[in-house]
């Protein structure tokens, strides 16, 4: 899902640019009133976890491998604006220092992993475990589907960006600038091998990861309660 | 693990950053700045000419840099480039791109057109992302890696991003040597894992046992910032030296993206 340099039009980077610009600023002035100095460190330890859980590749039946973006489960274990500054900052690394994601499009990867996994997969899960206690299994369950759904919705996300192109940005003979499919192939597309594949990635890691902390060292799962406290 | 594997070899890979070219020699502010305008250029063209010229540049920019050519262009064609082709085949056909038929052929039963205007997107669409992904190779392969987070405050990048951003780079490579150790080990006593459920167990385990380190971790490297004097705000000491060569390249980028602008206008118009 990381966009390349090259596949959006400067409107689509432009408007993301602007959207994110302001979620940064208010995601770092709720992490700095809400994290204590001490948790400062977590933090980086934390963007750095999430950049390297997308480098872990997942066997998938059928012999292949898919990697999970793991914006859901930094969301439950650090809240959705510390997951959001951890994501992002995993984001704008892998795309200044390995090329993976556009510099152009850093707006438009955060706004989708970022932001829009992050926020979606964080409430789902509170809607789902409402309620129950930090070891039950609804909250594996909630795991599960917020990591399925939150995903799908950060791919409809981006084939949005990517179906808009040929739309936004065409010269008169017809001829595609950017990114060449429309809205119909592009959703078709991304959906269909997130749906498939990679939303089932997120799915078992996040709740496979919620489980084996639930039993080990459930505190962990608390977490972000204690940094909002 | 590949993936981990190519992860390391970027990261450790300073090689070029180290050398004595153009690139290197640049204020790494400026060259940000510079790259970032040239990409600029890159999105908003809508000439192909102009395209190849800044790839052209590319090139030169990497000779001038002291990055051997054949490293260069397998760093840059193979991966993004080369899935953006195989992206960009479909488009070709009158399916997704209606216009100029320039060929025909059946594919089972199915007459398939080329199109002129498919032909075009394609090639549009591929020198583009080429010239793009160039453009941020010249940049990473140039720059000492710490330096060039450090030139992320010209562009007033909140300072707490800055400093998560080193801090996070430097424990992405104690991550990696962790997951290395723990594969190793797992390796050495289960050997190879062919059960896909096993593996995704295994996969789960690692990296909820990795988010265990960090947040024993974190205390540590707390400790460590303490005994440093840091008191709440980070300070950073700034090691930037710029002379009139960082100003001469920085113009004649701006010289480039408005000469980009301005071409595009005439054509259009």
């Amino acid at each position: 899902m990381h966009i390349p340099d090259g596949y959006l039009g400067p409107a689509t980077c432009g408007v993301t640019y602007a959207v994110m610009f302001p979620v940064w600023l208010i995601a770092s002035k709720i992490v700095k009133k809400t994290l204590k100095t001490k948790q400062v460190p977590l933090l980086a330890i934390s963007a750095a976890f999430s950049f390297v859980i997308m480098m872990f590749n997942i066997p998938i039946p059928g012999g292949t491998t898919g990697h999970a973006v793991g914006a859901v489960l930094a969301a439950i274990l650090l809240g959705p604006w510390a997951a959001c500054i951890a994501v992002s900052v995993a984001l704008i690394i892998q795309a200044l220092l390995f090329g993976d994601g556009g510099i152009t499009a850093i707006g438009a990867n955060c706004f989708n992993m970022a932001f829009v996994e992050v926020f979606a997969g964080y409430y789902i899960y509170r809607a789902i475990s409402a309620g129950s206690t930090i070891v039950s299994s609804r909250r594996i369950v909630a795991a599960f589907i917020a990591g399925y759904l939150a995903l799908n919705i950060a791919a409809l996300s981006a084939s949005i960006m990517f179906g808009l192109q040929p739309v936004l940005h065409k010269t008169a003979s017809g001829q595609a600038l950017y990114c060449p499919y429309g809205l119909k192939t592009a959703v078709i597309a991304m959906l269909s091998e997130h749906l498939l594949v990679f939303g089932w990635v997120e799915a078992i890691i996040t709740a496979l990861v919620v489980k084996y902390l639930q039993k080990q060292d459930p505190v962990l799962l608390k977490m972000q309660e204690e940094v909002k406290a | 693990m590949s993936a981990l594997s190519f992860l390391k070899d970027s990261v450790f890979s300073d090689e070029y950053a180290g050398c004595r070219g153009f690139l290197q020699a640049r204020d790494t502010r400026f060259k940000v700045a510079i790259i970032f305008l040239l990409l600029l250029a890159v999105l908003f063209s809508k000439n192909i000419y102009f395209l190849i010229l800044l790839y052209m540049l590319c090139l030169f920019l990497a000779m001038f840099s002291k990055i051997s050519l054949g490293f260069f262009l397998k760093r840059t064609w193979i991966f993004i480039p080369l899935f953006s082709f195989f992206i960009a085949l479909p488009a070709l056909l009158d399916i997704f791109s209606p216009g100029r038929p320039v060929l025909s052929f059946n594919l089972a039963g199915i007459t398939l057109r080329i199109t002129q205007q498919g032909i075009a997107g394609a090639v549009f669409f591929f020198v583009r992302v080429l010239t793009s992904v160039s453009l941020a190779a010249l940049l990473v392969l140039t720059t000492r890696h710490y330096a060039l987070l450090k030139a992320l405050r010209i562009f007033r990048v909140p300072q707490i991003f800055v400093m998560t951003m080193g801090m996070c780079y430097r424990y992405v490579y104690l991550f990696i040597e962790i997951i290395e150790n723990t594969y190793l080990a797992i390796k050495s006593r289960v050997g190879f894992v062919h059960s896909v459920k096993k593996g995704q167990m295994i996969v789960a385990v690692n990296i909820a046992g990795l988010w265990q380190r960090s947040y024993i971790l974190h205390d540590r490297v707390y400790s460590a910032m303490l005994s440093r004097g840091y008191c709440g705000e980070p300070k950073a000491i700034d090691e930037f030296n710029s002379d009139f060569k960082d100003w001469i390249s920085l113009t004649a980028a701006i010289l480039l993206f408005s000469a980009g602008l301005l071409w595009q206008s005439c054509c259009l118009s």
